[in-house]
């Protein structure tokens, strides 16, 4: 994870795109200023990113339906629960499922996992529209390729 | 027949009113008895387009359908058809009827 870039995915660790289903892997830095602020002496992983984790998760299986032909942006997160601390240097392992494919939309559900126990979970809708430049989508054909999204999901582009 | 068909057209046309009706006073936090078959979602509801995305999730789910509302938006911009077609709810639930029909 890089926070600072808002790149919280590491890489891709399954996915099935038939069935709707992906898991990534997230390592939280050991050294990152969001940690002098949140919070000093006491660093913790803000919970609005742990819920940008799961909405990157989430993202990536609805990116990998679409085949990278269209993005989703965050539109709405529901029952986000933050169940326990996250520390710096703890490994995170992100589950999404999707829910609904809706015609401009999608719907997911998605949690976090470390150490055996569930971190935090969320309900999460995006809004599902064609790319609004080609910078963005040159970016995110960029990332897909880095976290590992398999090359057969980047062909819609 | 025991059920004449344009009772039966009534009857599913009514009964698509009221889940829809039911869908958007829960959902967009409205009393029911503002909602009409008349009312346009937008412009008499104020519903925006964050709400609306919730009530087209919950009529998909209710309906088991997709509504094609990519296409929608296309042929409004193009000027084909008007919000009416597809925002007033009497006519939002016919394009349900006609999306489940089709479904069947």
């Amino acid at each position: 994870m890089r926070l600072e870039y808002f790149q919280m995915v590491d890489r891709i660790t399954s996915l099935d795109v038939p069935g709707g289903k992906i898991t990534t892997a997230c390592l939280v830095p050991e050294q990152s200023p969001v940690f002098e602020g949140h919070f000093p002496g006491y660093p913790i992983l803000p919970g609005v990113l742990l819920i940008e984790t799961m909405a990157q998760t989430g993202g990536w299986l609805v990116l990998a339906t679409q085949r990278c032909a269209k993005m989703p942006f965050l539109m709405q997160v529901e029952k986000a629960k933050m169940r326990a601390f996250v520390s710096p240097g703890q490994p995170l392992e992100v589950e999404a499922t999707l829910l609904h494919e809706g015609s401009g939309y999608a719907v997911v559900k998605a949690s976090i996992v470390s150490g055996g126990k569930k971190v935090t979970e969320a309900d999460i809708r995006y809004g599902v529209v064609p790319f609004p430049n080609e910078t963005l989508q040159a970016a995110m054909l960029e990332t897909a390729r880095r976290v590992g999204l398999p090359e057969e999901f980047c062909n819609g582009a | 027949m025991l059920v004449p068909p344009d009772f039966l057209r009534d009857w599913r046309m009514a009964s698509t009113y009221e889940t829809v009706s039911g869908i958007i006073s829960d959902t967009c936090d409205i009393e029911a008895d503002k909602i009409t078959p008349d009312s346009h979602a937008i412009n008499d509801l104020g519903i925006d387009s964050l709400d609306f995305l919730d009530v087209a999730f919950a009529i998909d789910k209710a309906f088991g359908i997709k509504m094609p509302l990519e296409q929608w938006t296309a042929d409004v911009n193009a000027g084909t058809v008007t919000t009416d077609e597809y925002f007033v709810l009497k006519n939002l639930c016919a394009n349900i009827d006609k999306l489940v029909a089709a479904k069947a």
